[in-house]
């Protein structure tokens, strides 16, 4: 009980019109979601657009309940030069850890996972001509795809940016 | 634990159809969903061509063509552009979980390459990589390279050239790279150079570069 009023509280705070966060601002956005009435919640419109990370080394950026979907600059030096990207189509449902797409570099196709469940809304159709984009600004136009977010919950469980700088770390031990 | 090198088995399939292979490769890579079962798959196929994920420069009618000349073809889903296969051509197909070597698809691939020079080299043909993926010997390539990796297993590989019937690249612009040509193991040292003979040289260079054990089941279980 006390949880809830204390959530309204903070949801009080948010004004629709939040400027943009850096990639690196902890918000406490997570707070919003843990609660015995999502319902109420989500429609409190989250206003994170803190990355979030996969260890498949994908990012989510949410923006007014889309998620921008990209890769990590880890991953795209693991890959080598993009030389194609094979994205899903706009409509396409995916669930959490489903396959998506696929990058091509160095002769070598990778699968792409989709972080969350939810409805592709729109695909980087710049890639198409300049697949390089997914290695030049991996975090900005070399964005991948666009999606709705089916499970708001699904955000708890992936990493911030620190704990995802952790997880590299320990990969390269 | 036991310390140490990855294991990783050996599996000779022999001549098989390409499509044979991409179902065995599957098997493979399904084992690694409880933990680490690498393989090496070694084989030959009768006459194919394929093409890899990006597949708008090959349109039907096109791999039509290719049918009417007695060759099978089939679309995969790895990397690289059309390539060849057939008798001759010493095909292997490593299904690997790069968790127990290094989780890079450009360093993976640029081991296969180290590999295969490394094998020319045994052989007495010097070989190299270029920007282009793929070994090469001046502007010729000896061995085409594709791949996919797919929650970092391993599918697809490399095909060297041995003693293939090199007109079957005439047909196609390999790789889809232009005023380069490509080459056998026979043809640079001008005497046949057959796939059984390469295959230890493969093993024993495989075995160095990717510091690990190699079993040999023989044939295929699956």
């Amino acid at each position: 009980m006390a949880m809830r009023v204390a959530l309204r509280r903070l949801s009080a705070n948010f004004s629709p019109r939040l400027p943009q966060l850096s990639p690196a601002a902890q918000v406490s956005s997570r707070l919003l979601w843990r609660s015995d009435s999502p319902r109420t919640l989500s429609s409190t419109s989250v206003l994170s657009t803190a990355l979030k990370f996969t260890e498949k080394h994908e990012w989510v950026r949410v923006e007014g309940g889309i998620g921008t979907i990209g890769i990590s600059k880890y991953a795209q030096e693991a890959l080598g030069d993009v030389v194609y990207c094979g994205l899903p189509e706009v409509g396409q449902r995916l669930e959490q850890l489903e396959e998506f797409g696929a990058l091509e570099s160095v002769k070598a196709a990778s699968e792409l996972y989709s972080p969350l469940a939810g409805e592709v809304t729109e695909i980087n159709t710049e890639l198409a001509e300049n697949p390089g984009l997914v290695n030049k600004a991996c975090y900005a136009e070399g964005w991948l795809i666009k999606m709705t977010i089916e499970k708001p919950e699904e955000l708890e469980g992936l990493m911030d940016q620190a704990a995802y700088d952790t997880f590299i770390k320990s990969l390269e031990e | 634990m036991q310390g140490g090198r990855p294991v990783v088995e050996v599996v000779r399939l022999g001549l098989v159809s390409y499509r044979e292979a991409l179902r065995l490769q599957q098997v493979y890579v399904d084992r690694h969903r409880s933990g680490p079962a690498h393989a090496l798959l070694l084989c030959q196929h009768p006459a194919v061509y394929t093409t890899g994920i990006r597949q708008q420069p090959y349109p039907g009618p096109l791999l039509d063509r290719l049918r009417l000349l007695g060759a099978d073809v089939h679309r995969t889903n790895r990397g690289g552009l059309i390539t060849f296969h057939g008798p001759g051509q010493l095909v292997c197909y490593p299904v690997l979980h790069l968790g127990s070597f290094k989780k890079s698809v450009r360093w993976y691939v640029s081991e296969l390459e180290e590999t295969v020079i490394s094998v020319c080299s045994r052989l007495g043909v010097e070989a190299s990589s270029s920007p282009l993926t793929g070994v090469w010997v001046a502007d010729n390539k000896i061995c085409a390279i594709g791949i996919h990796c797919g929650r970092y297993v391993t599918s697809h590989g490399l095909a060297l050239n041995c003693n293939t019937d090199m007109s079957w690249f005439d047909h196609v612009v390999p790789c889809g790279i232009v005023g380069k040509g490509v080459t056998s193991l026979s043809a640079e040292l001008q005497r046949d150079v057959g796939v059984e003979e390469a295959v230890p040289h493969l093993l024993d260079a495989f075995r160095d570069r990717f510091n690990c054990r190699l079993t040999d089941g023989g044939g295929s279980s699956a």
